[in-house]
């Protein structure tokens, strides 16, 4: 395939997931209000949302960092997006995949975040950086199971390879990792309720007492630019897991349906669960996840 | 050849003369005796040239005509040539510093002191033992004489107990004389030991008489509290005489007797070497309490005496080697410990503490560290090589305990020299009084100051191994010495081109391995260097101790032998020392750094010894495939290194050493320095790999370790609020990392270390060099006190933003580079847990980059900054060619890494890792350096044009512009959110911060003074305690050496 057609279907493929990652905040927004008794927006509010950002007239900067910030953090998203195949066994959907394996994924998470975090700093305004104080000390928690569970997998498969690992579970779920190691799959779930950042895992956002601080300071454009990117990243992580635990997808319809499964099910916990403070959830990190990710290294050990 | 005996007659006439020729004035008696005693010097000196040319062997003056044992007969060997030579030296020296005190108590002085040098030759020189107790009682008499110069009731009281003492001793040698006689019927010593006394019950009574009263003039701890006191007592210029020249001579006449003791490995032997261990120890133990100086230098004094005592009787192992061990202590010891008794006249500092007003005549400062230096057997001075031989020995005999002793008793001297040094290098210095330079009292002083550089060069290049050496940067160093006033633009001028020339004429010689290191060493030297011309005037001190770090430095990557490489790691370790002191606030860092640095290069000492046993030729190749106590030697070896990575345990030292050092220092100590221990690592796992024994368990442990270092080092910089703290913790973390990495021992793990050892270089010498030239520009090391500077620092931020990218591993920087070698080292060697820790690890060292690049230049900027400028360009230079490094590594790893690949295929089969390309593949992934890049870059750049696009008309804000909370803030501070910025994690891992190590090393130092705080309290002064004491050893060491033997 020429790199033409490469980047044609690398690009159609960002704009499918764009669009489904818009579509599934949509749906968490209304999911979430209709759990607390309230209607809650139309599932077409994002794209509404997106062209009222780019229209806005007037733009504001705070300096060359803040403008950075949002560039960091769509660079990131679409990066995540180029790194990981899309569709497995497609040489069309496979993306940027052959650049790198899970360990650059893993790393390029934050690449985004850390750009994001540097951008909003500059605006100065001190909810920024009480949020991203918290936001990096969740995600060093985070890393504790993740990385356990992907050491877990790359024992079992002898591989870094995203491809492989999708690879060796094809041919029925029965093969699908959360069934042939429960243990690390499971600890990669618990992972990933930090990794989507919902409820009980979302301080760091906080909507409601952090309810400005870097959205407003991000307004107009670069808003529009950073909840493009937030679509494309809740897409793509709950396709990280996908393709860890439940066999990849070969065909689009497969990719939606398993990602949003995965999505919603950090959703549902979400709604149940009330928000932690950093020092609980940092805590609770430590706590079962770090157990079942040490036991799943320990069951490949001997 | 002029007979010795002439040294006792011109002593004894010119004596006389001086009494009978009274009239002619004090003076004129003063300059006629120290001609005498130049004259005795001339004779003796002589006589050792002569030794040392070859020509000459040694000869009996036999007196009155007969021979023995009808008569007295004197012996002049080469021994007593070089040991007459050095009494006489200091005595010369001695007389000319207390010309004018020996002139206020009159002529008979000078007789005194003639008639105490002359009977300490004699003492010497006689082989006949009444005559040598006839002339310890003659040295004793004149001494508690010369003790009375000094005014005062201490003086006196020190005299009399010298007195009470030495009789009791005399009367014992007496006695032993006397049974010795009653067996052997002859009191010549040849003629005793060829009596072989002590094969009998009764001859062992006369043995131990004699022997006992040999060690109690070598003032054994505990029997010696009358010593200190004559220390302390006297005056400085004599105490200086006694404490050498007496010593010297007591040291001879045990030497002597010994041999009427038994034949080597005797009994004997065992005892003084314990009673010498005991002497080392105890003396310098009690040292550490000490708060005087002058009774400081007698604790150190008897030390010295103490290890002369010990080496004696550990002869056995030391074979041939015994004289020039001996040599090497005894002349250091002479030179360095007169010249401090000397100085601490001169300054007249009572209390450690107020020896601060020294630096205010720098060169005074000078000759007080290389005493000091000299004295703890640093080189270039004869006790290193001394020490080294002695523990090389040692080692290759067995005596394991004894080095243990050795090195124990040393560092014990190291802790009280170096922290006396740190109050006078960077104690304050709030005292009214002054001290005056007296011409004749400064120049003997520094005399001994060039002879002790002297004798260091003649003792290295005694031995095969010494010769080898490259004194070329040593002698470098001295040249900055000499150029000290220049302004600071020539000298650093001068050093660069130095170190650069240098640098182009080594290169070509070096391996690989080698090449890497002395780049860093060298290259970064350098880059560092440059952004010293920031500094204005002359910055007096600086460059030769920088330089001699880099002479160290260049030094153990030049080594091929094991001694030439302890000879660069000492130097190493004195000029980083020097460095570190430089710092405002550095005084107790400088003091822990060395302390830890002092340690660790004893435990390489004991390893290189442990290494050499079997061996027929020290080269650094003996560390492969250690043949004899390989888990002990690696052991030693890697603990001494570790000690320079500061690995968990090990690290105290180092937060406050880095980060209280100067702007351009931090980064020569934090990212040049610490990879000196690294290559130590580096060289003992090479040695490691070669083994044909099992020793994984010592890799293990030392992965454990890196993972360890690599997590709490991480932890605590997040804690930090001093911006070059959070940096030096982050050090400790990343060399944990480094640590972690070798230890793995694959192609796999060699190839992350390597990748962690260069990035390591350059993104921590590019963030210390810019937080430390932003801390020039705002004056403060608090972050929380920064804040907003990008606005007036762009390329600082800069330089900051891409440091922390590399370092936190994100891609595409080369941080990721370590990080996916990393991965795939630890999946391969199968260590998962502790890699588990280093990455989780690695996801803290986001939370202090974050905070260092936002506390610094993000959020708000305070109004005492308004005005500062971008840092300056002295630093920019540097820090932006660094930059380029890593943009270069980030973007063609393969650059570095293919070569490198084939160089650790030396030591580790090749098939972790090869290259495509820019595709790196191993077993268990693939990752293309420029290709991540390329792609990022794109994206970058795309959505940067297109934002850039659609805010073209963007309104610039001021810096209040923000709303929160419903209120617009007026003042920065309230704010910026910089101070306690983690509290929400500190809530959840603070079980994690708790300062174990600092405690334990708290508690050890404390049980130390404590220990030192309680034996001290024997010496209450009283004379007749002291008595007692002599006594009481007396007793108790005839049951142990006799017991009811008989």
């Amino acid at each position: 395939m020429s790199i033409y057609a490469k980047l044609a279907y690398t690009l159609l493929g960002l704009f499918i997931v764009l669009n489904w990652g818009m579509l599934m905040s949509a749906t968490f927004r209304k999911i979430v209000a209709r759990v607390a008794g309230r209607h809650g927006i139309p599932f077409y509010q994002p794209w509404i949302d997106l062209i009222k950002n780019a229209g806005v007239r007037t733009t504001l900067s705070h300096g060359f960092m803040f403008y950075l910030g949002p560039v960091f953090r769509f660079t990131g998203a679409v990066g995540m997006f180029l790194f990981m195949p899309a569709l497995f066994g497609s040489d069309m959907w496979s993306n940027f995949s052959f650049q790198g394996d899970l360990i650059l994924l893993l790393y390029f998470q934050s690449f985004g975040m850390l750009g994001m975090a540097i951008g909003a700093g500059d605006g100065g305004h001190p909810h920024s950086t009480i949020g991203i104080s918290r936001g990096l000390a969740q995600h060093a928690a985070i890393e504790l199971p993740m990385i356990l569970g992907v050491i877990s997998l790359a024992i079992q498969y002898h591989t870094l390879s995203l491809n492989e690992i999708i690879a060796a579970q094809q041919g029925g779920f029965q093969h699908w990792t959360i069934f042939t190691n429960p243990i690390a799959g499971i600890t990669l779930l618990l992972a990933a309720l930090g990794a989507m950042g919902h409820s009980p895992f979302n301080l760091v956002k906080a909507p409601n007492e952090i309810p400005i601080g870097p959205p407003t300071e991000y307004h107009g454009t670069y808003l529009g630019v950073l909840m493009s990117s937030g679509a494309i990243l809740h897409v793509i992580e709950a396709a990280l897991f996908m393709n860890l635990l439940f066999g990849g997808a070969t065909n689009w319809l497969e990719y939606i349906v398993k990602t949003f499964l995965i999505y919603f099910y950090s959703v549902f916990v979400g709604v149940v669960f009330p928000r932690f403070k950093i020092e609980q959830s940092v805590v609770w990190f430590f706590k079962i996840p770090l157990a079942l990710g040490i036991l799943a290294i320990l069951i490949y050990s001997f | 050849m002029v007979s010795p005996i002439y040294i006792v007659a011109a002593a004894l006439g010119v004596g006389f003369a001086i009494g009978v020729l009274g009239k002619l004035g004090k003076n004129f008696s003063g300059i006629l005796a120290l001609l005498t005693i130049g004259f005795m010097t001339f004779v003796s000196s002589e006589w050792l040239y002569a030794f040392y040319v070859g020509n000459q062997v040694p000869t009996y003056i036999f007196t009155a005509g007969f021979k023995p044992p009808i008569s007295i007969n004197l012996l002049m060997g080469p021994k007593e040539a070089f040991l007459t030579t050095m009494v006489n030296f200091i005595g010369l020296l001695g007389g000319i510093y207390l010309f004018f005190n020996f002139g206020r108590k009159g002529r008979n002085a000078y007789v005194v002191y003639m008639v105490f040098l002359m009977s300490l030759n004699v003492v010497i020189m006689t082989r006949d033992i009444f005559n040598l107790f006839v002339f310890l009682e003659i040295s004793a008499i004149a001494t508690a004489g010369l003790i009375l110069i000094e005014r005062g009731n201490r003086a006196v009281g020190a005299g009399f107990k010298y007195i009470i003492a030495t009789s009791i001793i005399s009367s014992i040698l007496l006695i032993g004389i006397i049974f010795a006689y009653f067996y052997t019927g002859t009191l010549n010593i040849d003629g005793l030991v060829q009596a072989h006394l002590s094969t009998t019950a009764t001859g062992g009574i006369a043995v131990f008489l004699i022997m006992i009263a040999a060690v109690l003039e070598m003032k054994p701890f505990p029997a010696n509290g009358w010593g200190l006191d004559v220390y302390e007592g006297s005056h400085q210029g004599f105490s200086a005489v006694v404490s050498v020249a007496t010593a010297t001579a007591s040291y001879y006449v045990l030497y002597k007797l010994l041999a009427i003791a038994g034949p080597v490995g005797s009994q004997w032997d065992y005892y003084l070497a314990l009673m010498g261990a005991v002497t080392f120890i105890g003396s310098n133990l009690l040292g550490v309490k000490q708060k005087f100086a002058r009774r400081l230098l007698a604790y150190s004094s008897i030390g010295q005496l103490g290890l002369l005592m010990l080496i004696l009787g550990l002869r056995k192992y030391l074979g041939d080697n015994l004289d020039y061990v001996v040599l090497g202590i005894l002349i250091t010891n002479l030179f360095a410990k007169t010249g401090f008794f000397w100085l601490a006249g001169i300054v007249k500092a009572k209390t450690l503490k107020e020896w601060a007003i020294i630096r205010r005549k720098p060169f005074f400062l000078f000759l007080m560290g290389t005493f000091v230096f000299a004295l703890i057997g640093f080189p270039p001075f004869p006790s290193f090589f001394a020490k080294w031989t002695m523990v090389m020995n040692l080692a290759r005999q067995g005596g394991f305990g004894w080095i243990a002793v050795i090195l124990i008793g040393s560092f014990l001297e190291a802790i009280y020299l170096f922290r006396w040094f740190g109050y006078a290098v960077k104690g304050e210095d709030t005292y009214k009084y002054d001290f005056n330079i007296r011409w004749h009292k400064i120049t003997p002083i520094v005399i001994l100051v060039a002879a002790l550089y002297y004798a260091g060069y003649l003792t290295s290049q005694y031995t095969e191994l010494g010769r080898m050496i490259d004194f070329i940067p040593l002698f470098f160093v001295l040249v900055l010495f000499a150029i000290d006033f220049l302004p600071v633009a020539v000298k650093n001028t001068i050093a660069i081109l130095g170190m650069g020339t240098y640098f182009y004429f080594i290169y070509p010689d070096l391996d690989n391995l080698r090449l890497i290191f002395e780049v860093i060493f060298m290259v970064g030297g350098i880059l560092t260097l440059i952004a010293g011309y920031a500094y204005k005037g002359k910055r007096s001190g600086f460059y030769p101790v920088a330089i001699l770090m880099y002479a160290g430095l260049t030094g153990i990557i030049q080594a091929h032998t094991t001694l030439e490489f302890f000879f660069g790691w000492e130097l190493m370790t004195a000029g980083s020392y020097f460095l570190i002191i430089r710092g405002k606030r550095s005084m107790p860092h400088a003091l822990s750094y060395m302390l830890f640095s002092v340690a660790g290069a004893y435990a390489i000492l004991a390893g290189f010894g442990i290494a050499n046993i079997g061996q027929a030729f020290p080269s650094l190749d003996i560390m492969n495939n250690i043949q004899y106590f390989p888990n002990w030697a690696y052991g030693l070896l890697l603990i001494g290194f570790l000690t320079k990575t500061a690995s968990v345990g090990l690290h105290i030292w180092l937060p406050g050493a880095h980060g209280e050092a100067e702007s351009d220092v931090s980064p020569m100590v934090s990212a040049i320095l610490l990879k000196a221990g690294v290559f130590g690592i580096v060289l003992a796992l090479i040695g490691m790999s070669k083994s044909d024994f099992d020793l994984s368990a010592l890799a293990y442990t030392l992965g454990w370790i890196g993972a360890l270092t690599a997590l709490f080092g991480n932890i605590g910089a997040v804690f930090q609020e001093d911006a070059k703290r959070l940096l030096a913790y982050s050090s400790i973390g990343q060399l944990g990392y480094i640590v972690f990495a070798f230890a793995i021992m694959t192609q796999l793990g060699w190839l992350t270390g390597f990748t962690y050892v260069i990035n390591h270089f350059l993104y921590k010498a590019v963030l210390f060099l810019t937080v430390g030239a932003i801390v020039l520009r705002v004056g403060t090391h608090n972050m929380y006190e920064m804040g907003g500077l990008i606005k007036k620092m762009p390329w600082a931020f800069f330089a900051v933003l891409i440091g922390i990218i590399a370092l936190s591993g994100v891609p595409p920087l080369s941080g990721f580079t370590g990080k996916w070698l990393f991965y795939n080292a630890i999946i391969e060697k199968g260590w998962y847990f502790q890699g588990v820790i280093a990455m989780f690890a690695g996801g803290i060292a986001f939370l202090y980059l974050y905070r260092l690049i936002q506390t610094i230049f993000l959020g708000q900027l305070k109004d005492n900054h308004r005005n500062v400028k971008e840092i300056s360009i002295w630093f920019l230079i540097p820090i932006y060619t660094l930059l380029t490094g890593i943009l270069v590594f980030s973007y063609e790893p393969q650059w570095v890494l293919k070569p490198l690949g084939n160089m650790i295929a030396q030591y580790f089969p090749n098939n972790g890792l090869h290259w495509e390309g820019s595709y790196a593949y191993s077993h268990l992934g693939y990752w293309t350096g420029a290709g991540v890049a390329a792609t990022v870059s794109v994206v970058f750049v795309i959505a940067f044009i297109l934002l850039k696009i659609m805010t073209r008309k963007a309104h610039k804000l001021e810096q209040f512009d923000i709303v929160f909370s419903g209120e617009r803030p007026e003042r920065p501070e309230t704010t910026h959110i910089a101070y306690n910025m983690y509290a929400g994690f500190y809530k959840a891992v603070w079980p994690l911060t708790v300062p174990l190590v600092e405690r334990f090393w708290t508690w050890m130092s404390d049980l130390v003074h404590e220990t030192a705080g309680f034996v001290r309290r024997i010496y209450s002064g009283n004379g007749q305690a002291y008595m007692l004491h002599i006594i009481l050893y007396i007793i108790i060491l005839y049951f142990i050496t006799i017991g009811g033997n008989i």
